[in-house]
């Protein structure tokens, strides 16, 4: 097939690893759904830490939970990342450790403390899980299939991480106010997570026409923002005065100049410090368990 | 030879397990899954597998407890008692798990 006939043809799940997909086709559904798995893993490491910091049992074990979703997400990811024949699992999992890889955003901040977990826990994953809702109708069918197991589970994470954030709101004055001031510092970054305006997007417009993508970032952020702005005032956090964000017509508008797109392209490129740290200590841990792999490989049978 | 049989009814689903065949070789295999389970059955795709590449537990024959035996209920929407009406998503995530966890 060459890409007319891949346009032509693109609807949800059309097309499959018995299909002779052109190459363009395949880099750009390889860069995608790499980026998204690897933002799977980046994630559980970012979250981590919380099975021994969560504050009861209960919190505990739903964080570990969790984070085993989430390494399950990103195998399932690079299993249909790897049908397209461009790059393996361990080729896909190397440039992820030596800081080549790229993944979301969000995902390149420390995150240390309790009170900034429903930060990622509840609006980063339900801004995920937005736009994993749209990829169910993604042209690349095992693509496709890899969001109906993850959308599935996703609804648990979600609502895990409200309940932690009500957990706060509805706590005492100091929690409720450092849940505040987790949110002021989380919000610009939590706005770029669907990442520069149309015009900026550098690949969506060939994703679009082949049906990988169903969505461009500007409709994505507006379902998110009028799903999630309400939640947010609910649990009564103050939205930050900048960046500005005025209604127009039931549509939101954000001032884009207010967010910092020096630093958005910084962690695209993985070069904001935050992206060295957090890709070295996922290299560090990957390198303390090589013996695990190792035994795994050497009783593979086949 | 015993080959179990894949059925997928339309393009995009998944091929779900449907019976087997009992054929010499492989191209034999695809012949008569075809006429036994594709002749009337809506039929987009067929997978088979030699029965012996096909590795199985089973919750009776091998005293399995697949989810285990513990209260997991954390690790289930219905153990969060917040809202999901505010995004289409989310509802649906919940629901395919209440379903899920009430059949189990």
């Amino acid at each position: 097939m060459n890409v007319e006939e891949v346009t032509e043809r693109a609807e949800p799940r059309a097309f499959s690893p018995h299909d002779d997909m052109p190459e363009e086709y395949r880099k750009a559904a390889t860069r995608m759904i790499q980026f998204h798995a690897n933002s799977e893993i980046m994630g559980a490491y970012l979250e981590r830490p919380f099975i021994r910091q969560a504050p009861s049992l209960d919190r505990k074990l739903a964080f570990s939970a969790k984070v085993q979703d989430e390494i399950g997400h990103g195998q399932l990811l690079y299993r249909a990342a790897e049908s397209l024949g461009i790059k393996t699992r361990a080729e896909m999992l190397d440039e992820l450790a030596t800081g080549e890889g790229k993944f979301l955003n969000c995902f390149h901040y420390p995150m240390t403390e309790w009170w900034e977990t429903p930060m990622i826990a509840f609006f980063v994953d339900g801004a995920a899980m937005r736009r994993q809702a749209t990829i169910k109708r993604t042209s690349w069918e095992p693509y496709a299939h890899a969001m109906d197991k993850i959308c599935f589970e996703e609804g648990f994470h979600i609502k895990h991480g409200e309940d932690i954030m009500r957990t706060l709101a509805t706590g005492s004055r100091r929690e409720q106010q450092l849940l505040q001031e987790a949110f002021e510092e989380w919000w610009p970054r939590i706005l770029q997570f669907f990442g520069p305006t149309d015009d900026r997007s550098t690949h969506h417009d060939f994703s679009e026409r082949v049906g990988l993508k169903t969505m461009s970032n500007d409709e994505l952020r507006q379902a998110f923002l009028n799903a999630y702005l309400p939640k947010a005032q609910k649990y009564g956090l103050e939205i930050p005065d900048e960046p500005r964000i005025r209604k127009e017509d039931g549509r939101y508008i954000v001032e884009e100049d207010d967010l910092d797109w020096e630093e958005f392209w910084e962690i695209a490129s993985n070069e904001y410090a935050g992206s060295h740290e957090q890709i070295d200590s996922r290299a560090a841990t990957q390198e303390a368990v090589a013996w695990v792999r190792n035994a795994i490989d050497r009783s593979e049978q086949p | 030879m015993i080959w179990e049989v894949f059925r997928q009814e339309q393009a995009g689903e998944y091929h779900t397990h449907c019976g087997n065949v009992h054929a010499p070789d492989r191209e034999m295999a695809l012949l008569f899954a075809q006429i036994q389970h594709a002749r009337r059955k809506p039929t987009n795709s067929l997978w088979v597998v030699p029965q012996a590449e096909v590795s199985a537990v089973d919750a009776d024959t091998d005293d399995v407890e697949f989810g285990g035996t513990t209260d997991k209920s954390y690790r289930w929407v219905s153990a969060y008692n917040v809202d999901v009406e505010f995004a289409e998503e989310i509802e649906t995530s919940d629901r395919e798990q209440r379903k899920a966890e009430g059949e189990r």
